[in-house]
C-alpha cells in the first residue's frame, strides 16, 4: 500500500505548485507507469479520497495508464511491458513494483540478451501536467 | 494543459528529512576501503547509545548494509511507506531487501531513481541521525544526497593509510568543499603498522590537514572485524578493537548529535 503515500505526496507537490503560483489548481494529469504494475482505480480512488475537503476537491483530474518501453543501451532496440514482464515469476514483479529500475536485474533485451538498457516511459507514477486558473 | 518540470518525489524527500535531525554521508571514493563496516558498527554504536538511527545503503550497485546486519526482509508497507527492518535498534534501508542478492546492472541514471525512490518512499519516523554507506566513486549518487538542500548533511571521509587511497579520498574532499558539505572529519582505517616517529604528517592526517578538516584517528586492521561480519554478527563487531576505536574517534560527533 505505498501506493498511498506516493499519491499524498502527488497532492503536496501540487498543491505546493498552486500556493507558489498564487492559483487555483482547475485540473491535472496523472500518469500511471505499467511497469510499476498499480491498479490504476486504485490510484483513481485514492486521488479522490485525499483530495477531498482541500483546494483541489473539484479540479479536473486525469488518470490514465503509461505504456512502459525500454531501450538497450548496447543494441538500440526498443520494447515494451509484454515482453519485459511476461516470464517474470511473481517475486520479480513485486521487486519490480516496488523499484521500477530493478526490471534489469531480472530482464533482458530479445534482441542482444544483454542487461543494459534504459526505461524512456511508464516506470511509475507522475504528475505529467497541471492546469491553474492564475 | 502545461507539461510538468519537476518530481514529486522530491517534495516528499525533504518532508521525511525534515524529521531527520542529522544526515551523515559515509564516503571514500573508493572501494575496499571499509565504507560500509564503518557505517554499520557507528549506526549500531549510536542506536546502542539510545539514539534514533537510520542506515541508508547508497551502494545501489554493491549493497552490504542488510547483509552486514542479516536483515532479509522485505520492508513492511504502510500508510506511510516502506517501513525498514530494524537490528540492533538501527532501522536500515537497502536495495538488496528487494534484490535479494540479484546483480544489479543499472545505468548511472537507473540507480539514481533507485535512490530517489527509496529515499521518497522509506518511512523513517523521526531520526537523530541517518547513515549514508556511500558507494565508491563521485557519480549520481553522491551527487544526489551531497544537493538534497538538507543543511544537516555532513560527510565523514574514510580512506586507507596508502598513496592510491588518499589520493581517490583527496578528490571527495575536494568535491565536497566545493559542494559546501561540511566534514566532520576524515578516518583512517586498516592501520596495519604505528606510523614511524618523526615521519612527519602522511597519508589520511595529511590529507585532513590540507583541507582543514579534523583528522578522526586511525582504526586498526582487526581479524576480529572480518569474523564478525562472516557471522553477520554485529553483536561481535561491537566487541572489536575496531569498534572501540572507532566509538574514540567519533566521540566529538556523538556527542553533537547528543546535545544538538
Amino acid at each position: 500500500m505505498h501506493e498511498l503515500s506516493l499519491v499524498q505526496g502527488i497532492v503536496d507537490a501540487v498543491q505546493e505548485t498552486a500556493r507558489e503560483k498564487k492559483g487555483k489548481v482547475t485540473s491535472f494529469k496523472i500518469e500511471v507507469g505499467e511497469l510499476s504494475q498499480f491498479d490504476i482505480r486504485l490510484i483513481r480512488q485514492l486521488l479522490a479520497d485525499i483530495t477531498k475537503g482541500t483546494p483541489l476537491e473539484g479540479a479536473k483530474v486525469i488518470v490514465q495508464r503509461e505504456k512502459c518501453r525500454v531501450r538497450c543501451l548496447g543494441c538500440g532496440n526498443r520494447w515494451g511491458f509484454e515482453q519485459l514482464t511476461g516470464t517474470l515469476s511473481e517475486k520479480n514483479k513485486e521487486m519490480v513494483h516496488f523499484l521500477p529500475e530493478l526490471i534489469s536485474s531480472c530482464s533482458k533485451c530479445p534482441s542482444c540478451s544483454k542487461s543494459y538498457f534504459e526505461i524512456e516511459a511508464g516506470r511509475s507514477v507522475r504528475v505529467a501536467e497541471v492546469t491553474l486558473d492564475a | 494543459m502545461p507539461e510538468v518540470d519537476w518530481d514529486f518525489r522530491q517534495g516528499m524527500i525533504r518532508k521525511r528529512l525534515s524529521r531527520t535531525r542529522h544526515v551523515l554521508l559515509v564516503l571514500s571514493g573508493k572501494g575496499g576501503v571499509g565504507k560500509s563496516v564503518v557505517s554499520a558498527t557507528l549506526s549500531a554504536l549510536l542506536a546502542g547509545s539510545g539514539l534514533r538511527v537510520g542506515l541508508l545503503d547508497a551502494d545501489i550497485y554493491g549493497p552490504s548494509s542488510a547483509l552486514l546486519f542479516g536483515a532479509d526482509t522485505l520492508p513492511e508497507e504502510g500508510k506511510g511507506g516502506l517501513t525498514p527492518p530494524t537490528r540492533r535498534g538501527v532501522k536500515i534501508m537497502s536495495v538488496d531487501l528487494f534484490a535479494s542478492g540479484r546483480p544489479l546492472p543499472l545505468t548511472g541514471y537507473g540507480a539514481g531513481q533507485v535512490l530517489t525512490e527509496l529515499l521518497a518512499l522509506t518511512d523513517w519516523g523521526k531520526l537523530d541521525c541517518l547513515i549514508a554507506d556511500m558507494p565508491p566513486a563521485t557519480g549520481d549518487i553522491m551527487q544526489i544526497l551531497t544537493s538534497l538542500g538538507n543543511e544537516k548533511t555532513s560527510g565523514l571521509v574514510v580512506s586507507m593509510p596508502d598513496r592510491l587511497s588518499t589520493a581517490v579520498a583527496h578528490r571527495v574532499l575536494e568535491l565536497l568543499r566545493t559542494g559546501r558539505v561540511p566534514t566532520i572529519g576524515v578516518l583512517e582505517n586498516m592501520r596495519k603498522v604505528e606510523p614511524r616517529r618523526g615521519g612527519g604528517v602522511r597519508g589520511p592526517a595529511k590529507l585532513a590537514k590540507e583541507f582543514r578538516v579534523p583528522f578522526l584517528g586511525a582504526l586498526p586492521l582487526d581479524p576480529g572485524v572480518t569474523e564478525a561480519v562472516e557471522k553477520a554478527d554485529v553483536g561481535a563487531l561491537l566487541e572489536t578493537e575496531f569498534a572501540e576505536a572507532l566509538g574514540k574517534a567519533t566521540l566529538p560527533y556523538r556527542r553533537t548529535l547528543r546535545t544538538d
